[in-house]
């Protein structure tokens, strides 16, 4: 049996959690029933590799089998590696009506004429997107299906999202991309993170951005316990105001999970106190990244304790308005800080 | 609380004063009536009299003329956690043979659970070196930095096979507060600031070893704001001698769920702005500029110019979190007390503020 496919089923069933592996290989469907239920499953891991070894040299399969169970795991767990943004530009006349078997046929055959050896696995998941893996290979050398690049398009909109995908090969796959799907150009749209569905509703806006215009007072909303009746009375209106600031900038509800956000700041310095910094022509260059678990619930709660002044800051805002978690800020122009 | 009977300085209210446990008799003034007229000035009572040193020098110090290198090495380009230790009552920097032997003992008596075992020449599997840093303190009172290092083979290891350095630490003093020391009876050494790396378990057997032999108390050390912040400006203010590459600081936001601002700054711009807090010299040209002495409120300006450049921008109040890390190309310093040195030159500066900390943080 070809050492790829070794390699390459061992890893995937050390990566597929135990009570998931029944599921998945069920889906895959590449097994007849009574191989199925032949296996164990509450074998050790190492034990049921050396089964479904067995099993898949007795059905004669091949590494492109198992890339589609790889395909499969990773379509059911798209939020784990890390997920980068990209947005198509100037789409010409017919991008609108592109759809899923012109966009497979024209992907396929763009990404093979600009590349020998390339192994491209196409599949259309049921919310409209379609998934696809790649394994690259070159002129010498066979795909390596251990380090494939995911890819995630929505038809009919501009969004793509990136998985594992090297500086070499960056430029080939934006060149397919565009031509496939009649768009002119490709950018980076600035938003990365660990959880697929977290990116794709900040950027297609597709989580609950609810703006309440009626308020409970804080005191109903939160289960605390009143420390002092004065201080809540007497904090009370400043307290919904900064609620209000707060979702007005965020949302309400449930926000989705981004891990971080950085900013490069090269800005001037101005500060009335110091003389000296101020008058420096130079900008005064940092980066500051904020990181979290849940990132916009952490800037949301930020703001609605006092924690960050409200109005919120355009900076901190930009990131569900704009969708974007990566900024260079410079000093454009008199005004404050703008954004590019 | 206590008052001593026959104390000349008057104490301020809320010092501390404690009795030896059967050791001595007599009275020793705390670590923090010593600071006496700092603390007088303090207008407030609890811990906050009790300060660090409101300035400091500082200096790079071409300490390989006066240490071994080979110690150097051992000490700089490791992450150490850092405990405080009380003194020690009657330890002997030329027993310390003896004293390799006694805890090797010991250890090999703790991992085997109780059996008995010889002091003298037994099949230990535990190797012990205790060893001075010779060079090492800064002033007379200091007394000589201790290293002790412990090999052991490894478990399925070979007959020939080395042992290896599973775990090291060091106790030491630099630059300690001369009053109290010299406060200090006739047998107590004062080694207060306690460096680890290797194993817990073995960490904590050391230190049990230490407490049973010597009468002394260990506590975690945790380095805080105010000591960050300090070498925060202590290494910018070195970065014209030995570039620090960049200057980073990590804050923690009390939101939910909680949020951690990494703020990185370019060297050179965080030197232009240090420069720029300082107060001018009065002291002589010829001087160095890393000799001057710099005050706690030129620090203070500092983190401010760099607290209010961030509020400028993201309308985020930085104090209202906590700093929790200070890193550079000269070492980090982590709120938990672990803390790594990275560059040998500046070895005596970091080691005297932590020695001040740790002084500050023992209870008597």
């Amino acid at each position: 049996m070809d050492n790829t496919v070794k390699r390459l089923l061992e890893r995937l069933v050390r990566r597929i959690p135990s009570r998931m592996l029944k599921t998945t290989l069920d889906k895959w469907s590449r097994l007849t029933a009574t191989q199925r239920q032949s296996i164990d499953y509450t074998e050790s891991k190492w034990a049921l590799t050396e089964k479904l070894l067995a099993i898949c040299e007795e059905n004669e399969l091949t590494v492109k089998h198992i890339a589609e169970l790889e395909m499969i795991h990773v379509i059911e767990n798209p939020n784990l590696g890390m997920w980068h943004a990209f947005q198509l530009m100037d789409p010409q006349d017919d991008a609108h009506s592109v759809e899923l078997t012109q966009f497979k046929e024209q992907f396929k055959s763009h990404l093979s004429e600009l590349i020998r050896h390339v192994s491209i696995k196409i599949k259309k998941h049921t919310d409209e997107a379609v998934w696809i893996r790649i394994a690259w290979g070159d002129t010498f050398s066979r795909p390596n299906h251990l380090k494939p690049t995911y890819v995630v398009h929505y038809l009919q909109t501009p969004y793509v999202f990136l998985s594992s995908l090297t500086s070499k090969q960056k430029p080939l796959l934006s060149q397919a991309l565009v031509l496939s799907t009649r768009y002119q150009a490709i950018k980076d749209a600035n938003l990365s993170g660990r959880k697929l569905t977290a990116i794709r509703d900040l950027l297609m806006k597709q989580y609950l951005q609810v703006f309440p215009t009626k308020f409970p007072s804080p005191l109903a909303e939160r289960n605390r316990v009143v420390s002092n009746l004065h201080i809540e009375k007497e904090q009370a209106g400043s307290a919904a105001n900064r609620h209000q600031m707060a979702c007005e900038a965020f949302g309400d509800g449930l926000l989705p999970q981004l891990q971080s956000a950085v900013y490069k700041l090269e800005t001037k310095f101005r500060d009335h106190t110091n003389k000296t910094m101020t008058e420096r022509d130079e900008p005064f260059r940092c980066v500051v990244k904020f990181a979290s678990t849940n990132l916009l619930e952490s800037l949301r709660h930020s703001a609605s304790s006092g924690v960050a002044s409200t109005p919120v800051t355009p900076l901190l805002s930009s990131v569900p308005l704009k969708g974007k978690n990566y900024f260079v800020i410079t000093d454009n122009g008199p005004g404050p800080s703008s954004q590019k | 609380m206590e008052r001593p009977q026959n104390s000349v300085v008057r104490t301020p209210i809320d010092s501390i004063v404690a009795q030896r446990r059967s050791k001595n008799k007599s009275y020793r003034q705390s670590y923090r009536s010593c600071l006496g007229a700092a603390s007088r000035l303090g207008h407030t009572p609890g811990w906050t009299a009790r300060r660090l040193n409101t300035s400091r020098r500082t200096k790079s110090h071409n300490i390989t003329e006066k240490v071994n290198p080979e110690d150097l090495a051992l000490l700089v380009k490791t992450e150490w956690q850092l405990s405080y230790v009380t003194p020690l009552y009657q330890f002997r920097h030329t027993q310390l043979r003896s004293y390799s032997r006694q805890l090797s003992a010991f250890i090999t008596a703790e991992k085997q659970q109780g059996l008995a075992v010889e002091v003298e020449g037994a099949q230990t599997s535990f190797r012990v070196s205790f060893s001075v840093v010779q060079g090492l303190g800064e002033t007379d009172d200091d007394a000589e930095t201790v290293l002790v290092q412990i090999h052991s083979k490894p478990v399925f290891a070979g007959k020939d096979e080395a042992q290896k350095l599973v775990w090291s630490g060091w106790l030491t003093c630099i630059n300690g507060n001369p009053e109290y020391l010299h406060s200090l009876p006739k047998d107590f050494t004062c080694l207060p600031l306690f460096g680890s790396r290797g194993a817990e378990n073995l960490t904590s057997l050391v230190k049990s070893w230490f407490q049973q032999t010597f009468d002394c108390c260990f506590g975690p050390l945790e380095i805080n704001q105010t000591c960050l912040q300090w070498l925060a400006a202590l290494w910018t203010n070195c970065h014209i001698e030995s570039s620090i590459q960049h200057l980073k600081m990590i804050w923690t936001l009390p939101v939910e769920p909680p949020l951690q601002i990494t703020y990185t700054v370019n060297p050179q711009d965080a030197w232009e702005l240090w420069n720029s807090v300082r107060t001018p010299s009065l002291e002589s040209r010829e001087e160095e500029e890393t000799a001057r002495s710099i005050d706690i409120e030129e620090v203070t300006r500092f983190m401010q110019g760099l607290m209010s450049h961030f509020y400028r921008h993201f309308r985020l109040d930085l104090s209202a979190g906590r700093l929790s890390q200070v890193s550079s190309a000269l070492g980090s310093a982590k709120f938990s007390g672990r803390v790594k040195m990275s560059n040998s030159r500046y070895v005596l500066t970091t080691l005297s503020l932590l020695t001040e900390c740790a002084l500050l943080k023992m209870p008597i």
